[in-house]
């Protein structure tokens, strides 16, 4: 069916069932930031390195041998045992992971092992590492060189994006997964909050046909309007939505210019209402083409809608 | 009968203050409000115990926090069913999810962990892997030998099988007596120079040997080359050394560290062949199942080489300068392969016996 469309191209889920019995969902993180984790990581590794290098140069406390042995080690130390020391110590987050707000965790949800961070880190020098040395070195190489490092980076460039949970060869041996940090900020309730600011909302009245109209998708699309401060603000959107759901819904009683937001407010309130009483006797109406589902959805939905 | 909520948008009363209208509120809203100072406390000790661990808890609060957690659970599979104010769904969503990780997915203890790999992870994962290990040292003395044969039919193989920076003006044209001098320390190196070399060293080589393990992935055979490479190149230095007749004295200089450092090596390709069999040979389970299992040892076999790199590098750093004497050197190498064998073999063995018969 092509009503699912809008769930195809969404962000992808794990879900873990707890002994508690309700699933809890974790969205997989984009290649994309977890690329711009591992950047981080490296610019910030590398700056670290930089300074001490630059700092025990200029300090001169240091005799030049036992420099070179604590900038060798360093650099040694910035490599695979970073990424292990720190996502050990933080449970799964490095300062870049960290920063880009992401997360390792074990793939059946339980607590992430040492063995699983160490496997996961160590094959970051295959994936990353080599190839990333080697494309700088490029310029020396033969043409078999070049083939040979295409393929190889091809072949762990490919892995990630052939497989749904984005796993690299480091997360497989290791049995890990990277996902986005959840983050939690509870914004104020719609219907309390258009009931302090915008007392005007009262004037309007929905009949139960009007509401018959829009659905689940439809409704939440109205509440991130009416929660984003900036496209409040701008009149002739909420006007012009405004007068697209009067003209849908077949609003008889008149909206008055400068009403709109409050219009809106009212009309959110009262759909809502419907929808979730709606959905408490057992029909859950996703968008507004409940209609073209068949006749079945809509008698069933009938004795609740008098 | 119908709920309270539902006649509400008929009567256009005038809005009252909050604490009465709350009865006038959507049920998902009064949902919200009676629940919510929950959902905030449970939100405070979940930021806490992200901070600082489980442990910045004190013992009521853990108690509560486990309650608190069992009541959004329970919020948000209501929530899920009732609520269609998607800025709730998604808060309780978010909180169950960094609630569950806390409860379930808190941080592994680290202490002991050492002593742990030490005593038993290391040497019986060693024990387990005896194919994997055979592999590479197979790798390394077939190395050693196809190069050792090569050089002696023709040297100008050399060339072809050792980089010159590694090389250094040790080549075939090189006279025996420089060639000697390489072996018995004419480098005048001071302690801290030394250290320099040995750091420089053991950074490489860990380097070299996590590619090693890490290449495994790819069917084992790229760490299978790369080993066979590394026993090329030393082929190659031996039969250049041996036909000067300085071969018992090349054998002394490497033995101090290199039985030590090439065993490692091998250590490092069997981690990395354990990879490859799981992906060639996942017996009844699936490719990516096996996979996982054998990383467990494979990843202790890693270790265990990365351990022997660093004392490795120390010896190659300070004693093979130091001791002069090839009978030393030939009885501080194979001791420290001793000291490895008795170790790998004999420790963590009683558990092993009762978990065996069990």
């Amino acid at each position: 069916m092509t009503k699912k469309r809008t769930r195809k191209s969404g962000p992808r889920i794990e879900q873990f069932v707890p002994p508690e019995g309700v699933p809890v969902n974790f969205t997989i993180a984009t290649l994309g930031s977890r690329l711009g984790a591992q950047l981080l990581d490296l610019i910030i590794t590398y700056l670290i390195v930089f300074i001490c290098a630059a700092g025990l140069f200029y300090g001169g406390m240091l005799p030049v041998e036992a420099e070179t042995v604590l900038i060798v080690l360093l650099a040694f130390l910035f490599r695979i045992p970073y990424y292990i020391i720190s996502e050990l110590v933080w449970n799964g987050r490095t300062l870049g992971k960290r920063i880009a707000g992401i997360r390792v965790i074990n793939i059946n949800g339980r607590r992430l092992t040492p063995h699983q961070v160490t496997a996961r880190n160590l094959m970051k020098e295959v994936e990353f590492f080599t190839p990333l040395t080697m494309v700088f070195a490029a310029a020396a190489m033969s043409n078999w060189g070049i083939a040979l490092l295409l393929a190889w980076v091809l072949a762990i460039t490919i892995v990630p994006l052939a497989n749904r949970r984005r796993q690299r060869l480091g997360d497989m041996v290791a049995g890990t997964l990277v996902v986005n940090n959840p983050r939690s900020v509870l914004l104020p309730d719609l219907v309390v909050a258009s009931a302090a600011s915008v007392p005007e909302a009262e004037m309007f009245d929905f009949l139960p046909e009007h509401l018959d109209i829009y659905g689940t998708y439809e409704l939440q699309t109205l509440e991130e309007v009416l929660r984003d401060p900036a496209r409040r603000a701008v009149t002739a959107e909420i006007e012009s939505i405004a007068r697209a759901i009067v003209r849908k819904i077949g609003y008889t009683d008149p909206v008055k210019s400068g009403q709109e937001l409050a219009f809106l407010s009212a009309f959110y309130k009262a759909q809502r209402e419907h929808l979730e009483k709606l959905r408490l006797f057992g029909t859950r109406r996703e968008d507004k083409f409940h209609h073209a589902e068949g006749a079945n959805a809509d008698t069933a939905a009938d004795p609740v809608k008098s | 009968m119908m709920p309270a909520a539902v006649a509400e948008p008929m009567n256009t009363g005038t809005p009252l203050d909050k604490d009465a209208s709350q009865a006038d509120l959507l049920r998902s809203a009064r949902f919200r409000m009676e629940r919510e100072a929950h959902w905030r406390r449970l939100d405070a000790l979940v930021t806490r115990a992200e901070k600082g661990g489980i442990i910045s808890l004190s013992y009521d609060e853990t108690r509560d926090l486990v309650e608190q957690y069992r009541q959004a659970m329970n919020s948000l599979s209501v929530a899920r069913d009732i609520s269609l104010d998607r800025a709730l769904v998604a808060y309780l969503e978010s909180l169950c999810s960094r609630a569950y990780l806390v409860v379930y997915a808190p941080q592994e203890s680290l202490g002991g962990l050492m002593g742990r790999l030490l005593t038993r992870g290391i040497p019986q994962a060693v024990r387990r892997s005896a194919l994997p290990l055979f592999i590479g040292f197979l790798a390394l003395l077939l190395g050693m030998a196809a190069g050792y044969r090569l050089f002696i039919e023709d040297a100008s193989w050399f060339y072809t099988f050792v980089p010159p920076d590694l090389a250094d003006m040790r080549t075939p044209e090189a006279s025996a007596n420089y060639l000697r001098s390489t072996i018995y320390g004419d480098e005048r190196h001071e302690g801290s120079r030394l250290a320099a070399f040995s750091s420089s060293l053991f950074s490489h080589n860990t380097r070299i040997a996590i590619l090693i393990f890490a290449l495994g992935i790819f069917l084992a055979v790229p760490s299978f080359v790369l080993t066979f490479y590394n026993g090329l190149v030393l082929g190659a230095f031996f039969g250049m050394f041996a036909q000067k007749g300085l071969g018992y004295d090349l054998f002394a200089w490497l033995s101090i560290h290199g039985v030590t450092e090439l065993a490692a090596i091998a250590i490092a390709c069997a981690g990395g062949a354990r990879l490859g069999l799981a992906i060639l040979l996942p017996g009844r389970r699936t490719r990516r199942a096996a996979l996982r299992h054998e990383a467990h040892d494979a990843v202790k076999l890693v270790i265990l080489a990365g351990l022997m790199l660093i004392a490795a590098a120390f010896i190659e750093g300070f004693l093979r300068q130091l001791v002069q004497s090839p009978i030393l050197r030939l009885t501080i190498g194979w001791g420290m392969g001793l000291f490895w064998l008795g170790w790998l073999l004999f420790s963590g063995r009683e558990k092993k016996i009762r978990r065996g018969r069990s």
